[in-house]
């Protein structure tokens, strides 16, 4: 398909070095994945209600459902997101609204990981999870969402 | 919504979103995400795994009850201290129709502790999990 993404609307930041640079045993709580910013526009903002009939919409406000839509890209150009790793779920937290014009600017980074040890017919098979935050603030520094997205990691995994 | 009219055990209004390849397509233009698995139609006519589909961004999937939970509180935005806890269940593909299930399971002062389930027009689980609503 013809991609129609606006790239003037985003940047990112952070080290050469990436998530998904690391190892499991590297993958400490803390770890600091970058980030970018995405800048909120009026006609992006109409594009995203019409789409998702979003009908709560107010003059200033922004769809709720735009709050994936500040960071998505940016987890993809920080290579937040693993090469066969599988989004298992989320957890959001809100906190201020977004506003048209808003500049919000995403940190990601390793909130946690965990390793699940099963046995079942005399096999043992470790099933790893990681967890990363993206959290999301606007331009005067206030808070606008925490989701920590938590991730399957593949089996390959090292 | 008047929050004293709620009790434990309602099933809260429902919000639904019905999903084509063209949705699909839109939304990866607004937010950038192009992964074959959610706009290669071709390329993913040969994916066993997804049964020789797309499938919708995961973050699809949560749009009905975002938006739920505003039209409760009669807000454009969630108030502060909202949220949301989900596990995927299964794929939203092209020509789903999904909506949002809230269940009352607890409420206090200030807040609805909801059961939550993302289904599809079948009923089965896309996604399951809970929502803590604050209403100020």
């Amino acid at each position: 398909m013809e991609q129609k993404f606006n790239t003037d609307l985003i940047t990112n930041f952070g080290s050469d070095k990436m998530l998904a640079d690391l190892t499991f045993a590297e993958m400490e709580s803390g770890w600091d994945c970058g980030g970018g910013t995405y800048k909120i526009t009026q006609e992006e903002v109409e594009k995203f209600a019409k789409l998702m009939g979003d009908s709560n919409t107010g003059a200033e406000n922004v769809p709720v459902g735009m709050i994936y839509i500040f960071g998505l890209r940016i987890c993809w150009d920080r290579r937040v997101f693993i090469d066969q790793a599988v989004r298992a779920g989320d957890k959001i937290t809100f906190h201020k609204p977004a506003k048209i014009g808003d500049t919000i600017t995403t940190k990601l980074s390793i909130a946690d990981k965990k390793e699940v040890t099963k046995e079942k017919d005399g096999k043992v098979r470790v099933t790893k999870f990681l967890y990363v935050n993206m959290s999301a603030t606007n331009q005067d520094g206030e808070k606008i969402t925490d989701i920590v997205m938590s991730f399957l990691l593949p089996r390959t995994m090292k | 919504m008047d929050i004293a009219s709620i009790n434990v055990g309602d099933t809260l209004p429902s919000k639904t979103i019905s999903v084509d390849q063209q949705l699909i397509n839109d939304y990866a233009d607004i937010c950038g995400d192009y992964n074959t698995l959610h706009v290669d139609v071709e390329a993913m006519k040969s994916n066993e795994m997804f049964g020789g589909s797309t499938i919708a961004h995961g973050t699809i999937n949560v749009e009905p009850v975002m938006q739920a939970i505003c039209a409760i509180q009669g807000k454009t935005w969630p108030a502060e201290g909202t949220t949301i806890e989900l596990q995927f269940r299964a794929p939203v593909k092209p020509g789903m129709t999904i909506s949002s299930n809230l269940v009352v399971k607890e409420k206090t002062d200030n807040s609805l502790v909801c059961d939550m389930q993302i289904q599809d027009q079948d009923g089965n689980a896309c996604a399951r999990g809970s929502a803590e609503i604050i209403v100020p």
